[in-house]
């Protein structure tokens, strides 16, 4: 897909989402209408508890909205089952968390090729892309660490490598510089830059660090569960 | 690597994740499946041996009498001794000893003291093949021989309540076959003290002769007694015995010959299935306990795995399999334990011949307890404890799959 053609992957149209705690409603979302195109690299800003976590997870078919719809690629997550949008998760969408992304039991490599494995790449193809991916996000000598081994930043770059190993359509990343230090944070920022520059893989991140929010190329405001621009 | 390999690597390295964890989950596992193992050990050897005592010096394996001796144990049931019959009986297969015996109760006076007994009239020699009394004659005595017409040995009880020693007369009054009064006066000629209480308390045993003579049997015996190579075939050589006698005998086993022993076992049984159920428990809740921990602990973990597009039944099978390791190398570590353990027992037994006199009061004649090891137990035993795993880990193993990865991932 070239820079220059820009696709709608993801159309959101008026989402809500409510949580029920003690007895009380939350409203986490209350009616967002939003479109990210192919090759965007923009960021979600807002104070804590605006519902930025909220609106990733039902993008990704991670939680359900109560009320409209998510279309990823003119195709609706409305109706969808579980293990279809496990499949969707799993084959469309890259995912980065603030912290503790890794299975702590595999090593970086074995991580990348994690989901490549649930994908049923082949044995070879796997461990080649995902040395080749470690090497991109600069952890090539790393690569047979466990995560307890590796520095917050580098197991943040391997969760970035393992969110894109295998081509999603978009990347959603829940404030992953947040428990980083400022230079640790900016420098995957630059990684995350290049990757969407020389791949074109789209990008959608959150935060409320001002410092990432300069860096993104669209900036989408959210308070109360709204988009204020 | 295939989906299934990532899975069982997954599992494996998850087990050593919690090193100091696994450990004791695995030791639980090991250390209650060895007690389980050697607790039925020393149960198949206690009773092996309790079966032993009371055949071994005594009733033999099998008895054939005529119809209506073993409840009235009086001469009225003798048979006429038939040696094409007794001879027939001891060419069969399996067949190590047949002997000819005379039983009836008695009264036994030395001085001014006298006892209720049984006297037992056997052939010596042949009887070498079946009981052992020989052998729990006491120092200074001797048993009887086949030629011996005035010599009696009696039980250690018995000879305590007549205050008769070897060496001294006692004298028999009973009833003969035909009616008559059968007196007649033996000497002691040796003290046995066999594993068997009651026979201690009330057997006399003189020579078949001897009894033939004094209670007047006119070529008459009560009984054939039979002992078979080993336990297990006696069951089809009483069938066989069957087969040739007529319905005017009763051909008896071991187990309706000491009945006691039989009760005796099945209720061992039921207490020892008791605490093997209590071990059974300790193990299961040990398993228990380690997967939910484990799992309550990963918990954004599988958030996390099911997030980017992990199944939910992967996750239930990592945990199933994780508890199976545990469980296998607890099960196996268990059994080489109880191996040993039981093994150690059938050589060096427990011997509680100094405790005699307490054991005795509990009417346990059995003093020297070997252990004897059974491959069903171990096949039974690393069953269940497999199944409990299997059981105990399905359900936290499905909770974890049905885990919320929202909810989940909130949680750090
Ligand atoms: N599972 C839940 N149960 C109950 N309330 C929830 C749940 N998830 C989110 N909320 C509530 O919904 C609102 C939005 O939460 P959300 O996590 O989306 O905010 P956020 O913008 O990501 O905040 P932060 O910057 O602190 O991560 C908050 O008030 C939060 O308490
Ligand atoms: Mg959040």
């Amino acid at each position: 897909m070239g820079k220059g053609v820009r696709m709608k992957v993801i159309e959101i149209k008026n989402l809500h989402k409510t949580y029920q705690s003690n007895g009380q409603e939350v409203h986490a979302l209350r009616g967002i209408d939003l479109d990210i195109e192919s090759g965007e690299f923009s960021a979600i800003a807002g104070p804590s508890g605006s519902g930025k976590t909220t609106l990733l997870n039902v993008m990704g078919g991670i939680d359900r909205p109560d009320e409209g719809d998510v279309i990823i690629s003119g195709q609706t997550m409305k109706g969808l089952s579980e293990s279809e949008l496990s499949k969707i998760r799993l084959n469309r969408i890259g995912f980065i968390f603030q912290a503790y992304n890794l299975i702590p039991v595999l090593s970086a490599v074995e991580n990348v090729e994690y989901v490549m494995l649930l994908q049923g790449v082949e044995k070879h193809e796997r461990r080649e892309k995902a040395l080749a991916m470690l090497r991109d996000v600069g952890l090539e000598k790393e690569s047979h660490r466990r995560p307890a081994q590796l520095s917050g930043g580098q197991q943040q770059r391997v969760a970035v490598a393992r969110a894109i190993v295998s081509g999603p359509e978009i990347v959603l990343a829940d404030e992953p510089t947040a428990n980083l230090d400022q230079k640790t944070g900016s420098s995957l920022l630059d990684l995350m830059k290049n990757l969407n520059h020389e791949r074109g893989t789209t990008f959608l991140f959150s935060t409320h660090d001002p410092m990432v929010m300069d860096r993104a190329e669209r900036l989408i405001r959210i308070t109360d569960g709204r988009i204020t621009l | 690597m295939s989906g299934y390999k990532m899975t069982v690597m997954l599992a494996w390295r998850n087990v050593w994740r919690n090193k100091r964890r696994s450990f004791l989950t695995f030791m639980t596992i090991a250390a209650g499946t060895a007690l389980i193992l050697f607790m039925r050990s020393l149960q198949n050897g206690g009773y092996a041996q309790m079966i032993e005592d009371s055949v071994a010096p005594r009733t033999g394996h099998i008895q054939v009498h005529e119809k209506g001796f073993w409840e009235n144990m009086t001469l009225e049931y003798a048979f006429m001794d038939d040696n094409e019959l007794f001879n027939k009986i001891s060419s069969m297969k399996n067949v190590k000893g047949i002997s000819k015996r005379i039983s009836t109760g008695g009264l036994l006076t030395h001085r001014d003291s006298s006892a209720g007994c049984e006297i037992l009239g056997i052939d010596p020699e042949r009887e070498r093949d079946i009981i052992t009394m020989d052998r729990y004659v006491l120092p200074g005595g001797k048993f009887i021989s086949p030629s011996d017409k005035n010599g009696i040995v009696l039980g250690r009880a018995l000879a305590r309540v007549l205050d008769a020693g070897v060496g001294d007369e006692v004298s028999l009054v009973s009833q003969g076959f035909d009616g008559s009064i059968a007196a007649k006066n033996f000497m002691v000629r040796g003290i046995f003290k066999s594993p068997n209480v009651q026979y201690n308390r009330t057997l006399g045993i003189i020579s078949l002769d001897a009894a033939r003579e004094v209670f007047s049997m006119m070529g008459h015996v009560t009984a054939y007694a039979i002992r078979a190579s080993d336990i297990d075939s006696v069951a089809g050589l009483a069938a066989r015995i069957r087969s040739v006698t007529d319905d005017t005998f009763e051909v008896m086993s071991w187990d309706r010959l000491n009945p006691e022993i039989l009760q005796f076992i099945a209720l061992d049984r039921a207490s020892g299935h008791i605490f093997v159920m209590i071990l059974y428990l300790i193990v299961a809740f040990g398993i228990l306990n380690t997967i939910q921990m484990s799992v309550y602990e990963r918990t954004r973990e599988f958030g996390i795995m099911l997030s980017i597009g992990t199944g939910p039944e992967r996750i239930f099978r990592m945990i199933l399999t994780e508890s199976f390791f545990v469980s296998a190398m607890g099960i196996a570590l268990g059994m080489i334990l109880g191996y040993g353990l039981s093994w150690y027992f059938t050589v060096y037994p427990m011997d509680f011949s100094e405790y005699e006199s307490e054991m005795e009061m509990y009417q346990v004649s059995t003093l020297v307890y070997y252990a004897k090891i059974k491959i069903s137990d171990f096949i039974r035993a690393s069953v269940i404890v497999f199944l409990l795993a299997g059981v105990f880990s399905y359900f936290p193993a499905r909770r974890a799959s049905r885990l919320d990865p929202v909810t989940s991932m909130r949680e750090l």
